[in-house]
């Protein structure tokens, strides 16, 4: 009993002094996860005092931008913004934005479809009746009516009739001719309405024929401006057709090809117009003269739709006939970013309406190539050569009159719809900076 | 007598007040303190993330001088919430559970869970809703009264979207992040009912009554299985106190227990790491919570990463584009490339797109995830974080050395928890996480130390290289190289070279009430330089402190 108990005894000491050991060891393993520091956790600053201060400026602006973003995304003011944008648009109310080419002032407006407004555009699909408004500040005023039929019973046949005013405050002026100066600069205001018709007949989706016939009654207001003096007196010694207004009749012809991917940013294909217009001054007015047009323009992939090469050729020349004159807001015209359709082509090294002249030759040579795209967002850059000048008559093309201009652009496009154009052109008379929400081509 | 007796009672007067004052005050101040602890709510948005983020820090970090002088001179900012032991200790960022102990294939697979998921057994009372994009997404509650927020996947894409958030929670919590519930809810449409006073924010912009109509033409476009099931990632709502939230840059001020400035916190600084491992491109500051909670008496804050449907090969509308991972959303480097190659530079994931056939070759329900042309090093998620461009080699040490932590089976076990019909999906999924674990491993262990595992028993320093342990780098012509310096790194006790695992470290070198520190580094046959160094320091009774290298 006794040696029963010593074992007894024996087994519980050895017992605990193993539990001991394993307890020792255990006591012994340091807690790696444990929040023993080599120094105590403080509170520092993120930045360096002195870096403080350079972002304090900074920082006055960070909070209240904050705060709209995040006003504007908790209360879905963006989403509200698109619908109301799009609701616009089923309604048949285009809202229309931009920036005028003479400067950077934006221009706003709409475009009505009357017929969608009318609730008839389902009960008749082929045919549209539009009105547009257009407001630039001290810059223009446009509104102009459409009223026609697409696919006439089924066919390529179209039809529509034009109403348009438009009124420009301050277009530039620089002279007629190759060696005009930036010097003269003055400007002119004019009042256009026009009224016209046309017909033609679309062959295929990318070809297409339009007769055009239209009376055009131009006002021209002559005005100093800028401290310049005005346009009569700047150019006195000169003969400048159209100085003191118009009556004209147009008849037009136009052909034109269209295979591009997108209008808007294009990565393949081509675009052709050729324009052949008889203008007869009417109610007095001297004016009488052929107007030839050329533009197009080849999209070339460099193996890849993110290397576009285009090459654009645009030639006009506006021949007198019977004695008759070209008006001078009649003639080609050459400078500025060319994103307007009625304006002057694209030399963006120069202002808008740079160059007036009978004739014009111009060649852009532009490469873009994309540098950022996510989803149908995408970022390209350009960089172009704008090569051209204007003559009278075809003999007189000289080579050294040519000018030229290089320069580079950001564009900024989402579901190939420009949304901005920022770009910069060097030439002999300067550098010019452009915003834009569309492309010249 | 009487005078000085008078004086004396005045001035006991006086002390007897001031003991009092002294005593109200501190007690005034012990019940405001338990009351001060209220925290602001710090809002962000996505847009506000982008403005933040891509806009205003990258500009204003251009004037950050100590930016500039750390670029200029090649200096690291070490993280500053890590222990002596070179760890991240928990806190509310983080909890050490895969780090601490290997969990099992059962947890792994759970991840974080308060129960089973919404009880089903009344119809969910859907209160809200929301659409984003076409698809809808409804915040329910359930029989028991726990709120959920469901979100479905798109059409054509079943599983993806829900799979991947499901998947990407238990790697968050794996790992040691904290996450809210997550759970696979297969639903049928009778299962629902509009609650009355329910609203839903249309893809309008506009908020609405949620009418039984309108939910039902959500329901429409969601796509259901054969059963006629939906599928949704039920995410409950978590208890407490909502503060918005959390930055990746700096520290929450209204948090005493919050010290550290975010971009110096270990953990934040290595979730760009973690991100790249399950390809969570879109891990951002507008998709986190700071949720306060009262533990054991005390009001705490818990920061919670909360929505994972960008991970994998995922996004909210369907499969992952193919720039994402490899760009910010507006990346001014990758930009400016682009620009000064006049267009003929081929980015990486332009020429992973085009050797893919530009075609997502991944099932429906696994999108673009691929591990081809994947550069740990050039990861980016949607934000230009600080954080997660100062991650030195020691950060990517330790997030390398936690990712190693997951066996080949214990990643099986994650992706299982997404629940695939078909069991092929799960593997590929399976296979492209285990490739990338090695493939972000061996970056990090090439250009860290990768020693690990010390201990200093019987007079012999012993270590494990984990990259001869992974097989990441050979065993045959590893040397390493230990430098022994007195206490304060004063000068150079001695030098020893060894093929093994393990040093002989003699007891003079260390001093009787002190400590010595040894220096170790790694040289292997086929790097031409040293690895950084490790830091460790002894004393008689074993290892003292870890330091890798930044």
């Amino acid at each position: 009993m006794i040696a029963r108990a010593k074992k007894l005894f024996c087994f519980l000491c050895l017992g605990l002094f193993v539990f001991a050991l394993i307890g020792y060891g255990e006591e012994k393993k340091a807690d790696l996860y444990a929040p023993v520091y080599t120094k105590p956790l403080s509170a520092e600053p993120l930045k360096g005092v002195f870096s403080r201060v350079l972002e304090f400026p900074f920082k006055l602006i960070k909070w209240p931008m904050d705060q709209g973003i995040i006003f504007t995304e908790n209360h879905r003011l963006d989403k509200k913004t698109k619908w109301i944008y799009e609701q616009a648009l089923k309604q048949g109310i285009k809202p229309l934005f931009g920036f005028a080419d003479v400067s950077a002032i934006p221009y706003y407006g709409a475009e009505l479809n009357l017929l969608t407004i009318a609730r008839q555009k389902e009960k008749y699909p082929d045919f549209f009746a539009t009105t547009t408004i257009l407001h630039c500040p001290s810059v223009f005023f446009n509104v102009g009516s459409e009223i026609g039929a697409q696919k006439i019973h089924g066919t390529g046949f179209h039809a529509k009739g034009l109403f348009n005013y438009d009124r420009q405050e301050k277009e530039p002026f620089y002279g007629i001719g190759p060696h005009t100066s930036m010097g003269d600069s003055t400007s002119y205001r004019m009042e256009t309405t026009q009224v016209g018709a046309r017909a033609g007949y679309e062959f295929s989706p990318t070809i297409d024929l339009v007769a055009g016939f239209d009376y055009k009654k131009v006002n021209i207001f002559n005005r100093a401006h800028d401290g310049k003096g005005d346009i009569r007196t700047i150019f006195s010694g000169q003969n400048i057709p159209g100085i003191g207004g118009d009556d004209l009749l147009n008849y037009s012809l136009t052909l034109g090809r269209d295979t591009r991917d997108s209008k808007d940013d294009a990565t393949c294909g081509s675009y052709q117009k050729f324009l052949f217009q008889f203008t007869d001054g009417v109610n007095g007015s001297p004016a009488r003269f052929f107007k030839y047009q050329i533009d197009m323009a080849k999209y070339f992939r460099l193996a890849s739709p993110r290397r576009v090469l285009v090459a654009r050729l645009f030639a006009e020349h506006n021949e007198k006939i019977d004695h008759g004159n070209i008006p001078f807001y009649e003639m080609a015209k050459l400078g500025g970013a060319g994103t307007n359709v009625r304006d002057s082509e694209a030399l963006r090294s120069f202002v808008y309406n740079r160059f007036y002249g009978e004739s014009a030759l111009l060649l852009n040579l532009e490469y873009r190539y994309t540098v950022m795209e996510y989803k149908e967002f995408k970022v390209k850059t350009a960089i172009f050569s704008d090569t051209g000048e204007v003559f009278g008559k075809i003999h007189q093309f000289r080579l050294k009159d040519l000018r030229e201009s290089y320069g580079i652009g950001l564009y900024i496009s989402y579901a190939r719809n420009t949304l901005l154009n920022f770009s910069v052109a060097h030439g002999n008379e300067g550098t010019y900076f452009y915003i834009k929400n569309k492309l010249a081509f | 007598m009487n005078m000085k007796l008078k004086k004396i009672k005045q001035i006991r007067q006086v002390l007897a007040f001031v003991i009092l004052g002294v005593g109200i005050f501190g007690l005034m101040g012990t019940a405001m303190a338990q009351e001060t602890v209220k925290f602001k709510e710090s809002e962000s948005s996505f847009y506000s993330d982008l403005f933040d983020q891509n806009i205003y820090n990258e500009g204003v970090n251009q004037l950050d001088l100590g930016r500039w002088g750390r670029k200029l001179f090649k200096k690291e900012l070490p993280s500053k919430n890590v222990n002596v032991f070179d760890e991240v200790p928990d806190s509310g960022f983080f909890t050490n559970r895969q780090g601490r102990e290997k969990l099992s294939l059962e947890a792994l697979e759970k991840g974080y869970q308060e129960n089973a998921g919404p009880d089903l057994s009344k119809p969910l009372q859907v209160i809200a809703a929301e659409q984003r994009g076409i698809y809808p997404r409804f915040w329910v509650r359930d029989a028991r009264g726990d709120e959920y927020l469901l979100e479905f996947d798109p059409q054509g894409n079943m599983e993806l979207v829900t799979g991947a958030e499901i998947i990407a929670s238990r790697f968050y919590y794996a790992l040691g992040y904290t996450v809210p519930q997550f759970t696979i809810l297969p639903i049928k449409p009778e299962q629902f009912l509009v609650a009355p006073g329910a609203t839903t924010w249309e893809d309008t912009g506009f908020k609405k009554k949620l009418s039984q109509k309108r939910f039902e033409e959500y329901l429409m476009i969601l796509p259901q299985n054969e059963e006629g099931l939906y599928r949704a990632s039920a995410c409950k709502i978590m208890k407490g106190d909502y503060h918005g939230i959390f930055s990746f840059e700096s520290r929450r001020k209204d948090d005493p227990a919050d010290l550290v400035n975010h971009r110096d916190r270990r953990e934040i600084r290595a979730l760009g790491i973690f991100a790249s491992w399950i390809n969570h491109y879109d891990l951002r500051e507008s998709d986190t919570l700071d949720i306060s909670i009262e533990e054991n008496g005390q009001v705490v804050m818990k920061h919670y990463l909360a929505d994972f449907i960008g991970a994998f090969g995922s996004t909210q509308e369907g499969p992952k584009d193919p720039m994402l991972g490899y760009e910010y959303e507006v990346d001014y480097g990758e930009t400016s490339k682009s620009i000064l190659a006049l267009g003929f530079r081929e980015k990486p994931w332009q020429k992973k797109w085009r050797l893919a056939g530009e075609k997502i070759q991944g099932a429906p329900a696994v999108g673009y995830f691929t591990n081809e042309l994947f550069d740990p090093a050039r990861y980016k998620t949607q934000f230009p974080y600080e954080a997660f461009r100062l991650v030195t080699r020691a950060d990517g040490f330790w997030a390398a050395k936690l990712l190693m932590s997951f066996s080949d089976e214990g990643i099986r076990a994650m992706v299982k928890a997404g629940r695939y019909r078909d069991a092929k999906n799960a593997e590929v999924i399976t296979k492209t996480l285990i490739e990338r674990r090695d493939i972000i491993a061996r970056y990090w262990f090439s250009r860290a130390n990768p020693l690990d595992g010390f201990s200093f028993s019987g007079g012999k320093l012993s270590f494990k290289d984990l990259a001869v342990e992974y097989g990441m780098a050979s065993k045959e012509g590893t040397v390493y190289h230990l430098e022994v310096m007195s206490e304060g790194k004063k000068e150079k006790i001695a030098q020893l070279e060894t093929k093994e695992l393990d040093f002989d470290i003699r007891s003079e070198w260390i001093p009787a009430n002190g400590e010595v520190r040894i220096l170790l580094r790694v040289a292997r046959a086929s790097a031409k330089t040293l690895s950084p160094a490790v830091t460790i320091l002894l004393n008689a009774t074993g290892v003292q402190g870890i330091r890798h290298e930044d």
